[in-house]
């Protein structure tokens, strides 16, 4: 894992838990915003990515950009007021290697989109804390940062 | 308020069709942004024009832009109607017609909706207008090529590295 492009941080997953930085297990780096700020205890994280590195896809496969696609047009506004941030799991510039939606209530995990690619375990976090939702219609990222984090 | 080109537009606080409070400025994220003044779900002006606008969000996606839509519908309503669109923009919900009046945007002749005139504009990403279209007249409003070649001409103008 290189250096951190501006607006990334690091967040290691050993298949239970989530830490902030890059160990103990697999290393991702997310939108940092999520993890900048006042934390909600006791959020529910659905990690839909595996400790598996050969879990991985380019972020411009159709698949990959699809998922962002059905987060902006429903995922998000399904979870209304409940959703406390989301991030994809970028391992460098150009591979994705999962998301993660963190909500303060359980939801119906099963519509997760991104559970399609990767799927999702839930953890108990006390790590993230509320960023704004994407806004869209963009599912590009901005300078390799895990989408929907960054800006030019 | 002046809003013709050149002019910061305000900085709108309105919720989004999830409930959300939201930000222009926020929204725009840095990125230029194509923003629709909508009389509302019902009328059919608005239902064609926004769907040639949701046609061309397969652009904006991968071009760093924005299309920001505000109505009178109240958020939920405005959830039905982006669902029925197949939009994934946002749209920002002014029932209280708050923003109307201080942007001077009424459409006088509707008097039983007190709907926004439709209006658009497009803008640089710290809001200034670039343009402006009254769509009173349907062939005022703009086309995905009026779109096309503000978000060039914008970006070109904010973006370092566009040759």
């Amino acid at each position: 894992m290189g250096d951190l492009p501006k607006g990334a941080a690091h967040l290691a997953y050993d298949g239970r838990e989530l830490r902030a930085g890059a160990s103990p297990g697999r290393c991702f780096m997310v939108d940092a915003r999520c993890l900048d700020g006042t934390p909600v205890r006791g959020a529910y994280a659905h990690v839909c990515a595996l400790t598996d590195d050969a879990a991985v896809l380019e972020f411009d496969h159709p698949e990959i950009q699809q998922v962002r696609r059905d987060a902006l047009a429903w995922w998000i506004g399904m979870l209304g007021e409940n959703l406390v941030c989301l991030t994809t799991l970028a391992l460098d510039a150009s591979r994705y290697g999962g998301a993660i939606t963190v909500t303060r209530e359980p939801v119906r995990w099963s519509d997760d989109p991104f559970a399609r690619i990767f799927p999702g375990t839930l953890v108990r976090s006390d790590l993230f804390c509320a960023v704004a939702p994407p806004a869209g219609p963009v599912i590009e990222r901005y300078a390799g940062v895990a989408w929907p984090g960054g800006r030019f | 308020m002046n809003l013709e080109p050149g002019e910061a537009f305000p900085d709108l606080d309105l919720p989004d069709h999830t409930g959300r409070a939201r930000r222009l400025s926020e929204v725009a994220g840095g990125d230029p942004v194509a923003l629709l003044f909508s009389r509302g779900w019902w009328c059919p002006k608005e239902q064609r024009h926004l769907r040639e606008v949701t046609a061309l969000q397969d652009e904006f996606e991968v071009a760093y832009a924005r299309i920001v839509v505000v109505s009178i519908d109240a958020s939920e309503v405005q959830a039905a109607f982006r669902a029925g669109l197949g939009a994934r923009f946002v749209f920002l919900s002014d029932p209280e017609r708050r923003w109307l009046e201080r942007l001077d945007l009424l459409e006088e002749t509707d008097t039983v909706h007190r709907p926004y005139r439709p209006t658009a504009f497009t803008l640089r990403p710290d809001l200034t207008i670039h343009a402006a279209y009254d769509g009173n007249w349907y062939w005022g409003r703009p086309t995905a090529e009026d779109l096309r070649r503000d978000m060039r001409a914008i970006s070109s103008a904010v973006r370092d590295d566009f040759r």
